[in-house]
């Protein structure tokens, strides 16, 4: 973490989140806070409730109490287009491509959605450069259903990219079951993304090696509530994740 | 029936023509049905709606000289009633469960048809209008052609020009695309796609409005005008495949070729049949339609 105390203010905030589906409580009391610029992990095992937080903070549900705030603005409850419009973006799992557009159009939707300033002209060099920094150029005008499983993850990824108001991105599971070499470009395109426009990241996944190297610190999610927080090595030492991870210790 | 090369030129060219006419129905209804995910089964009515805003632009304001000006109102006129409606009609929805959905579209467009229909019966009677047209016969080569069914059929082909030209080339037909495609994608991405719900079904039932202007002189203008190409419009659907544009218009051309074939060549009471006919046989060798996807999202 930098150490500026003046400049801590969160980017996004969520205070009390809880979302129940019929009898299962899927969030409860979800509370975390993420700097400017920070790239946070979110960790915890399967049906930990990672990704019904990811889906409370962008708009896909509604949460059932607590509030989302970003930059300073509530946004409980808003439609995913306008959270996406105020800068806040998630990516999912399974990659939403538009596969009967090319690469490039798939690109030139969420800028010109986003009501951002500036014409094709602007879009489509910023489109060009991603999908070179994806390593995707020769792709540009190929359709995106033609693209591989691993190609799908990082349209889907420079999709987000193309928003100019982009504060915060939510990727969830973005390393899954895609190749060693496609991982590594996915890896240095976030990390570019948040050098070179201080965007915040917090990435969901299981991959823990990949947590390591990219996110300081991490958040723990078991059984829909957050239990533990700082850099993977210290959760990891912590009795309740090992627990939760492993199954239950003999006593 | 004596067989003629002629007979046989003249046949394929009107059932061309009206085919193009069943098209535009057809696309409009699979176009709403792409986007908002659900069937508007009052289709009908907005091509109504076409054809009494003809009626009225006509014989009440421009005169027969200026049929065409009063095609683009009443084609802009079913758009803006379109657009209107829309958020009314089907925002509701989008509170109920994913499965209750389609009945609730089905309900509320069922008792929007009933609405119309009444509507029309109210402010014009059960009486049928025919607003007057001046345009002369066409010969092609040797061949006459009503004057307004040619023109109907030139009007209807440049629309789907200007569909065309909107859906690949603009930035509104850009997101319609995407979100045929994927609707939480092109949302998450920050396609407002509530609004283009909006726009969908006014695209949709403006064609429809269009189709029942041009035809308006050919085939009356009456309360329950809008029924047979309503059914038409379906029986393309399910030619064509339900959600696929060029599905609409080939299935649409393919119903008019048969309907004039065999009208022309088998027995013409006959007329509405042989459609079902094309859609039974057609159900029977891809049940999904020429052009369908397999299965639909509830």
């Amino acid at each position: 973490m930098t150490g500026n105390g003046a400049d801590a203010k969160p980017v996004l905030l969520t205070e009390g989140l809880g979302k129940r589906y019929g009898g299962l409580v899927a969030n409860q009391d979800v509370g975390i806070s993420l700097t400017a610029g920070e790239m946070r992990g979110l960790i915890g095992p399967n049906g930990a409730g990672k990704t019904t937080l990811v889906n409370l903070i962008t708009g896909i549900a509604r949460p059932d109490a607590g509030r989302v705030v970003l930059d300073g603005r509530d946004i409980t409850g808003l439609e995913p287009h306008v959270v996406a419009g105020h800068g806040l973006v998630r990516s999912f799992q399974m990659a939403r491509v538009f596969a009967n557009l090319t690469s490039i159009e798939n690109l030139m939707i969420p800028f010109f959605a986003s009501g951002a300033k500036g014409g094709t002209a602007t879009a489509l060099s910023r489109a060009r450069e991603l999908l070179r920094l994806s390593t995707l150029e020769a792709m540009a005008d190929a359709l995106a259903g033609s693209l591989s499983g691993g190609q799908r993850m990082l349209l889907q990824a420079c999709a987000g990219f193309m928003i100019p108001s982009l504060r915060v991105y939510v990727l969830d599971e973005p390393f899954a079951g895609i190749n060693p070499v496609v991982k590594d470009t996915l890896i240095d395109l976030i990390l570019h993304e948040n050098r070179e426009r201080g965007i915040t990241f917090l990435i969901v996944s299981h991959e823990m090696e990949i947590i390591r190297r990219m996110c300081p610190r991490v958040t723990v999610m078991i059984g829909g509530s957050v239990a533990a927080e700082g850099t993977l090595d210290e959760v990891a030492q912590r009795e309740d994740v090992i627990t939760a991870y492993l199954g239950r210790t003999a006593a | 029936m004596i067989f003629s090369t002629e007979l046989l030129i003249q046949t394929l060219i009107s059932g061309l023509m009206v085919g193009i006419l069943y098209a535009l129905m057809a696309l409009g209804i699979t176009f709403i049905y792409s986007i908002v995910k659900t069937i508007n089964w009052a289709m009908g009515e907005f091509y109504m709606i076409g054809s009494y805003i003809q009626y009225a632009a006509v014989h009440l304001l421009l005169g027969p000289n200026y049929w065409w000006l009063a095609v683009i109102i009443s084609t802009a006129g079913t758009f803006i009633a379109g657009y209107l409606l829309e958020p009314i009609l089907f925002k509701p929805m989008y509170d109920r469960p994913m499965q209750r959905r389609d009945d609730y579209a089905t309900v509320v467009t069922i008792a929007l048809l009933l609405l119309l229909r009444s509507l029309a019966v109210a402010l014009g009677g059960p009486n049928q209008y025919r607003p007057e047209s001046t345009l002369p016969m066409v010969w092609l080569g040797p061949l006459p052609q009503e004057g307004a069914r040619v023109a109907a059929s030139v009007c209807a082909l440049l629309a789907l020009g200007i569909f065309w030209v909107v859906l690949r080339t603009t930035w509104v037909g850009l997101a319609l695309r995407a979100t045929a495609q994927n609707r939480v994608a092109a949302q998450t991405s920050g396609v407002d796609v509530f609004r283009l719900d909006s726009v969908a079904f006014a695209i949709g039932v403006a064609l429809a409005g269009l189709a029942g202007a041009l035809l308006a002189p050919l085939f009356m203008v009456y309360p329950t005008n809008g029924a047979v190409t309503t059914v038409k419009g379906f029986e393309i659907i399910v030619i064509g495949g339900l959600g696929s544009i060029p599905g609409a218009l080939i299935g649409g051309i393919l119903l008019g070729l048969v309907e004039s074939l065999g009208t022309s060549f088998i027995s013409s009471p006959y007329q509405n049949v042989y459609g079902f006919v094309l859609v039974i046989a057609v159900l029977l060798l891809r049940p999904n339609g020429l052009f369908g996807e397999k299965g639909r999202e509830a």
